[in-house]
């Protein structure tokens, strides 16, 4: 098995370096053109690996007033408050609603219209409200995960099985020790394999919020419509690079953190 | 003699399908003595898991009455144990944990619910396991816990709805023993529903047979089967044979095509 495993990550390692160097090959031959400075893929638009890796140094260094790692950490920083207010009050609506019938029905009109609103339609009205400083963007990551938590507890809530909560009530539970032993444990089966898509939405609410955000608010998204801005599309790219790795690395911690707390299923354990 | 812990009279049900109203038990009656063993059998359909669940307060009665020591069933009531055909243990528990919950329901904790698991988790052969979750053991093995989750709290009625009916016939068959053993140390007063009359008989110290739907009684056997009863070997004796006969020779006529017509 470890010799397969091997075999594919020599194929992906390989893919990988394939692709950078075409990637810098290409962009370094000239157009068969009269035009001086005409490229057959110009670098001006998607840069090359070496142009990248030059200013991946540069913005890492001290020479900059705003560092690539203190953008970084401003991300995560607001991904991981949107991601946590996002989970623990979506959980909490979900929970309520979900053992509400009455409310669920008073309040789904309001829920259905408000989740079916494009999200970056409200960057302008929540940077208005907030400012441009970090509060902003976590208002708006909040505002993707609450829904998506919100629908998988309301879910799980709701088809708690009855025999599960009558079995504990002949056991003696009260109906506090039903919430907390049955319904509540029920309902965050549901939550937890929620986390993962939540996390990586989390993190496109906070860019599109970095977007309008300005330097205050800082942030790998602010390094993108900066590099727009001097069209330069070798800080672009080391952003999206930063980014990406940003992404994979939280939402594999999160789908470990999911997989642990969810070892009892089956379908997770076969995983591990 | 005995004095009778559930009272079951004159008991009716009916539900309402389709805007009609259809009969599912009709005009019960029956008791069960204190530290008695009754099982109730019939038909698919009869209404007998209907009247378990009216005992156990999870469905109230059309008319007629249910009575656990002399009060009438309203709710949920006390020191009652119910087992489910379904299975009702906590996945997200571990084995010991599961067994622990009533006991944590009581607010028995510390060493005392430690000792208790122990002793529940050893009594149904369960060693080894305590840290497994329910998702990787056997259906028996699941129905074991949900048994020892039942009796740890030490319930003096108990209520099982075809608590092995998903089980294959060996599985069945060691738990009926394990059962067994179990009751026979404590003696609780017990209602065990199912289809299956070598189960029935195996068991109990009475049998109520019930007709095909509406369920009526149709007719109580006592089992004259001494205990304690070696559950496999008890099956090759000609007293066995002779229960079985005597009550499928009643019951069979409710499984008869000619009356399904």
């Amino acid at each position: 098995m470890s010799g397969e495993r091997a075999r594919i990550l020599a194929w992906q390692l390989a893919i990988l370096v394939v692709l950078l160097a075409a990637w810098e090959w290409l962009t370094g031959i000239k157009a068969v053109s009269r035009t001086p400075g005409l490229y057959w893929i110009d670098p001006f638009f998607i840069s090359r690996p070496s142009a990248i890796l030059q200013r991946f140094v540069y913005l890492s260094s001290g020479q900059v007033r705003l560092t690539l790692w203190q953008m970084a950490l401003s991300t995560v920083q607001s991904t991981l408050w949107g991601f946590l207010v996002g989970v623990s009050t979506g959980f909490v609506a979900g929970l309520v609603l979900g053992r509400n019938d009455r409310l669920a029905r008073i309040f789904e009109p309001y829920i259905v219209a408000f989740n079916s609103l494009p999200r970056i339609a409200l960057v302008p009205l929540i940077t208005m409200m907030f400012g441009f400083g970090l509060v902003a963007k976590i208002v708006l990551a909040w505002t993707i995960v609450f829904f998506i938590v919100f629908f998988n507890t309301f879910q799980g809530a709701r088809g708690v099985d009855a025999d599960l909560i009558h079995s504990a009530r002949f056991l003696g539970a009260g109906e506090r020790q039903i919430m907390r032993t049955v319904i509540v444990p029920s309902a965050l089966a549901w939550t937890f394999a929620s986390l993962t898509p939540s996390i990586s939405f989390a993190l496109i609410g906070v860019v599109v919020g970095e977007f309008l955000g300005g330097e205050s608010g800082g942030g790998l998204g602010y390094l993108i419509i900066q590099s727009l801005g001097t069209l330069n599309a070798a800080d672009m790219m080391v952003a999206l690079v930063t980014l990406g790795v940003i992404g994979i690395v939280m939402a594999l911690g999160i789908k470990q953190l999911e997989t642990r707390l969810l070892r009892w299923r089956p379908e997770y354990r076969k995983r591990t | 003699m005995a004095r009778p812990r559930i009272v079951v009279r004159d008991l009716v049900k009916t539900f309402r399908e389709d805007g009609r109203e259809v009969p599912a038990v009709a005009d019960v009656s029956f008791e069960v003595l204190d530290g008695e063993f009754v099982a109730l059998v019939g038909p698919s359909g009869c209404g007998k898991s209907t009247i378990l669940n009216m005992i156990g307060g999870l469905v109230a009665p059309s008319a007629g009455t249910v009575a656990i020591d002399g009060r009438p069933v309203a709710g949920l009531p006390r020191g009652v144990g119910y087992v489910f055909q379904k299975d009702t243990v906590f996945p997200w528990r571990t084995v010991a944990r599961n067994i622990a919950v009533g006991l944590e329901y009581h607010g028995v904790a510390g060493s005392e619910r430690a000792r208790r698991v122990r002793e529940a988790v050893t009594l149904a052969g369960l060693d080894g396991f305590e840290d497994a979750f329910p998702a990787t053991l056997s259906g028996g093995m699941r129905q074991r816990v949900a048994l020892m989750r039942t009796l740890v709290v030490d319930p003096e009625i108990l209520l099982m709805d075809e608590p092995f009916g998903a089980l294959d016939t060996h599985t069945k068959i060691n738990l009926h023993g394990e059962l067994l053993r179990l009751w026979e140390g404590r003696r609780q007063t017990v209602v065990f529903v199912t289809h299956d009359l070598s189960e029935a008989i195996t068991l109990a110290d009475r049998v109520v047979v019930m007709t095909r739907r509406p369920g009526r009684v149709k007719l109580i056997h006592r089992v004259a089967l001494p205990r304690p009863r070696d559950v496999i070997k008890l099956r090759a004796t000609d007293e066995y044979a002779r229960e079985y006969g005597e009550i499928w020779h009643v019951l069979g006529q409710e499984f008869s095509p000619a009356e399904t017509a």
